[in-house]
């Protein structure tokens, strides 16, 4: 092995081990505007004067039939083991509307929700609560629906995968789908 | 009358002319039947304005319009947001720079802010009154507190009005009640411009005589005469020249609306009928409108000193502007102050520090004209499917749109500073633009630009331009495929070569790349990414059109589709709103959401009339979805959208596709991040050619945007059924991480390849490999 190849090799694994891998999970997915630059983040303006665009090249004029080459990109398409974890203001939604649906007002627990989903669009929890709600006024098959987003979220995390397919077997069942109750109690069982 | 009085004046004349006494009786007779037939028609006139006053009275008032608000920003730990962002929100929701602590203003020291919130009446109930402090850094939200009020780890702000609907006159009020009043209110204007409004019948003679002898005295028009019952019948219902009918019917009628109703009903209409400014074409009437437009305050907040000048603008809207004239106004406003102070109203004290006090007028009026024309255009037809066009002029309803205005403008930015660059020449003047920014996870529409010109109200592209989708229809050829994992999957190779369609009919038809160019056989991820038209039109028709047309209309294509092969390449019609609700399954697990503009619709009390909720419902397979998302990422980093990251910083994982049709008429761009869906188009109007494709026309303007705006990356949950796997495409074959043409990819459980490859060679990268595992 010769030196430049030995050096090149350790850099390549400093700098992954530094970066770490685009796609693992856990890893916070949340991009400011203006990403990586040392500026403060432009905010969206209405006047185009005030703004210098900070990046505008010459490739993306029309003129140029052919972009000259983007530098070349570590990332490969990402993806993720698990949805996000609920922020303590979604917590203190989801509280709320547990409250509001032991006294009975399902329509305010579910506006509740709503709110927690808006703010935590990728947490499997939103949409369970969701799905418990809807089957407290009885609207059983849109709690159906919302579970299976749920479950959709859900990835690896097999608690949060267990309380999603028997939420779903206890749905089916009270539906009358004895055979997709069965199977979803198969799933649950199963993890 | 009028033709009673001349004859009988005729007839007058007459007996003194002659001496003869046996005309006297008829005389008299005649005057006495000429003035019985006056009394029966003023009777019968009496009776046609007492009808007239009562129909206006026992009926609805007033026409109410609508109000449209944004949706409300919620602010908490973790919330995305720029410092200027929230600066501008917060201007745009009313509140004033200041201290802080008085209720709607706030105060900002970089990222530091400390807001007094005024409370606000949501439909799901009340948000208090608070004092919040915050931070913002790298545009998010930290150290999220309330320092006064009820704590909360999330508050919500009092949501920017972004328009109404208007009734057909124009007029625009916020009704109040006499009980919501301040006291001081009513108090002053009574002692400013009538005084005995409690004693009177509707008219006072005395102070018409004292205003006269005041005017002539002055040699102008000093005092007025009118009671406010008169005031309030001349703006009611007659028209504003100074005739004497016109004077004496607004006598009659003010004497009938005291007859009938109470002096509190009369005062409670004055004080929301009585007009007060003009914003635009809207007349701004009534004390509750003219609180909130002059001071961005609720009636019941104001201070004296504004009340006074309120009063006071009465004698002259225009003339008494305080945004025009302030100096006028405080002119004015300290009369009325000294009016107050001489009526008992207020201590010579308070008055004099209420003199000394600067007008306290808000710089821009928070109820403005629609600044979103097309985003309300959107929001009116989705009312239309539950209220009547005549209630939403009249009713007073409160409409809570999902319209996010920092979203909004940096799509606007986006379209309009991203066009003047595109083409050139003629064809640069001629180009035309739509985008359509929905929330990805519960199909919130959060922006709607119809057009180059964001504040003409005119034709709006996002929703009334129906152009072919072109290569946007790829993606759901893909995915019918992927949805058979036994047959497809993302390392299938497909053939990239020409071929020619014979129909029945004899007419011949040959796809084409958009290159020109056929390079055998590719896989399948790779002929999506970088938007191959050969290999799209085989996979379509090996799957079936039909089952192509299935797909789209179960992710929401209501509009006809046709079966005609030219649809694989985007033949089929569609507006910016139907692709991005279409897109909206592909970007979450395949779960379809309605689009929706309206989270709530109220009536003037508050009381809810209709909810729109999020709903979901699941038409694809997660697994299938997932493939193509995979696809769709590889678009961005490697196929036709690379060039987006260009302006999109490089941290930011995306996923979209472009979409082209013939001689670059249709330049489409749908894409992704975890948090926003957006779609572009960029075309023109006459349905011209430009030099456009999907790439460097609609993606720009879709790049330009989503660089602007703090979000999260797409990175999606893995489905059940779907595992990674290390796999050489070329062969068929699974393979080892570094291994020569190794490619990460999701595979359907059971649609591995069967076979694999030993790693071919290159011991360099199986060592770095090697380094790599070490520092994990």
């Amino acid at each position: 092995m010769n030196t430049r190849f030995l050096v090149y090799t350790a850099t390549a694994a400093a700098f992954l081990g530094l970066a770490g891998c685009a796609s693992a999970p856990g890893e916070s997915i949340y991009v400011p505007a203006g990403g990586s630059k040392a500026e403060a983040p432009e905010p969206p303006k209405a006047s185009s004067k005030e703004d210098k665009p900070r990046v505008w090249r010459k490739s993306e004029q029309p003129d140029v039939s052919e972009p000259a080459e983007p530098a070349p990109r570590s990332s490969s398409p990402s993806y993720r083991d698990a949805g996000d974890s609920l922020s303590p203001a979604a917590i203190s939604l989801i509280r709320e509307s547990d409250n509001l649906l032991a006294q009975g007002d399902a329509p305010a627990a579910i506006a509740r929700l709503e709110r927690a989903q808006r703010i935590a669009p990728r947490s499997a929890e939103v949409y369970f609560k969701l799905s418990e709600a809807y089957v407290a006024s009885n609207q059983l098959g849109t709690a159906e629906q919302f579970t299976l987003k749920g479950l959709s979220l859900a990835g690896s995390d097999a608690r949060l995968q267990r309380s999603g397919w028997l939420l779903l077997a206890d749905i089916r069942r009270a539906r009358g789908n004895v055979a997709g109750a069965d199977q979803a109690e198969a799933r649950a069982s199963a993890l | 009358m009028k033709k009673s009085t001349p004859s009988s004046k005729r007839n007058r004349k007459t007996p003194r002319k002659s001496p003869r006494n046996g005309r006297r009786p008829w005389f008299w007779r005649f005057v006495f039947r000429a003035g019985a037939i006056g009394l029966v028609l003023l009777a019968g006139w009496t009776v046609y304005l007492d009808a007239v006053v009562t129909s206006r009275f026992e009926g609805r008032r007033f026409e109410v319009p609508s109000r449209v608000y944004a949706r409300p920003l919620e602010l908490y730990d973790g919330a995305s947001i720029s410092a200027s962002a929230l600066e501008r929100e917060l201007e745009l929701s009313g509140f004033r720079k200041g201290d802080g602590s008085r209720a709607g203003t706030y105060q900002r020291s970089g990222g530091r802010f400390v807001i007094s919130t005024r409370g606000f009446r949501f439909p799901d109930g009340k948000e208090s009154r608070r004092r919040l402090a915050l931070t913002v850094y790298r545009d998010r939200v930290e150290k999220f507190s309330v320092l006064s009020g009820d704590a909360s780890p999330i508050v919500r702000l009092e949501p920017a009005q972004i328009g109404g609907i208007y009734p057909s006159h124009k007029e625009d009020r916020i009704l109040v009640q006499l009980e919501e009043v301040p006291a001081l209110l009513p108090t002053t204007l009574m002692a400013v411009e009538d005084r005995n409004f409690f004693d009177h019948a509707g008219i006072a003679p005395l102070s018409i005589a004292r205003a006269m002898l005041a005017n002539i005295r002055a040699g102008e028009i000093v005092q007025g005469g009118s009671t406010l019952t008169q005031q309030l019948v001349k703006n009611f219902f007659l028209t504003r020249d100074q005739t004497l009918v016109r004077k004496g019917n607004e006598a009659l009628m003010s004497l009938l609306l005291e007859l009938h109703y109470e002096k509190g009903d009369i005062l409670e209409t004055y004080l929301n009928e009585v007009y007060l400014g003009q914003a635009g074409t809207r007349s701004i009437n009534g004390f509750g409108l003219a609180s909130q437009f002059y001071f961005g305050e609720s009636l019941r907040d104001l201070q004296e000193h504004q009340i006074a000048l309120l009063v006071g603008m009465v004698k002259g809207p225009s003339y008494y502007n305080p945004r025009r004239h302030p100096e006028r106004a405080t002119k004015r406003r300290n009369l009325v102050l000294s009016e107050m102070e001489e009526a008992g109203l207020i201590d010579s004290v308070r008055a004099a520090k209420a003199r000394g006090k600067p007008l306290g007028v808000s710089a821009r009026p928070s109820y403005s004209e629609n600044r979103y024309p097309a985003y309300i255009d959107l929001v009116r037809r989705h009312l239309a499917r539950d209220y009547r066009e005549e209630d939403l002029r009249s009713e007073g309803l409160r409409i809570f749109t999902t319209l996010n205005p920092a979203i909004q403008n940096a799509a606007e930015y986006a379209v309009t500073d991203t066009l003047s660059r595109l083409a050139s020449g003629e064809t640069r003047k001629a180009l035309e633009a739509a985008m359509v920014v929905t929330a990805k996870d519960s199909g919130e529409v959060l922006a709607l630009v119809g057009g180059r010109d964001p504040q003409y109200a005119g034709f709006n592209r996002a929703l009334d331009a129906n152009r072919p989708i072109g290569s946007l229809i790829k993606p759901f050829i893909y995915l019918a495929a992927l949805e058979q994992p036994e047959r497809y999957t993302l390392i299938t190779p497909v053939l990239d070569k020409s071929f020619t369609l014979e129909f029945d009919d004899g007419r011949r038809w040959q796809p084409k790349n958009y290159d020109k160019t056929e390079r055998g056989e590719v896989p399948l991820h790779e002929a999506l990414s970088h938007s191959y038209n050969l290999p799209a039109v085989r996979v379509g028709l090996d799957i079936g059109v039909d089952v192509v047309k299935d797909t789209l209309q179960a992710f929401g294509v209501t509009s006809s589709i046709s079966e005609y092969p030219s649809m694989l390449l985007g033949s089929v019609t569609m507006n910016p709103v139907t692709v991005a609700q279409m897109y909206q399954g592909l970007a979450t697990s395949g779960f379809n959401t309605p689009l929706r503009t309206i989270r709530e619709v109220t009536d003037a009390g508050g009381e809810a009339l209709s909810r729109y909720s999020l709903e979901v419902d699941q038409v694809a397979d997660p697994a299938a979805v997932h493939l193509v998302q995979y696809a769709m990422q590889e678009t961005m980093q490697e196929g036709t959208g690379k060039s987006a990251y260009y302006t999109v910083p490089e941290e930011l994982t995306l996923a979209g596709k472009t979409g082209t049709t013939d001689d670059g008429r249709d330049s489409w761009f749908a894409g992704f991040s975890g948090d926003l869906l957006a779609v572009s188009w960029v075309g023109r109007d006459d349905n011209g050619p430009t030099s456009l494709t999907g790439a460097s026309g609609a993606l720009p303007v879709w790049s330009r945007f989503m660089a602007q705006v703090p979000q999260h990356s797409f990175s999606p949950v893995v489905p059940d059924g779907v595992q990674y796997q290390w796999v050489n495409a070329e062969r068929q074959a699974l393979t080892k991480e570094h291994c020569n043409g190794a490619r990460l990819v999701p595979l359907i459980s059971g649609s591995e390849p069967t076979q694999t490859v030993s790693c071919s060679g290159n011991l360099q990268r199986q060592i770095e490999g090697w380094f790599e595992g070490l520092f994990r």
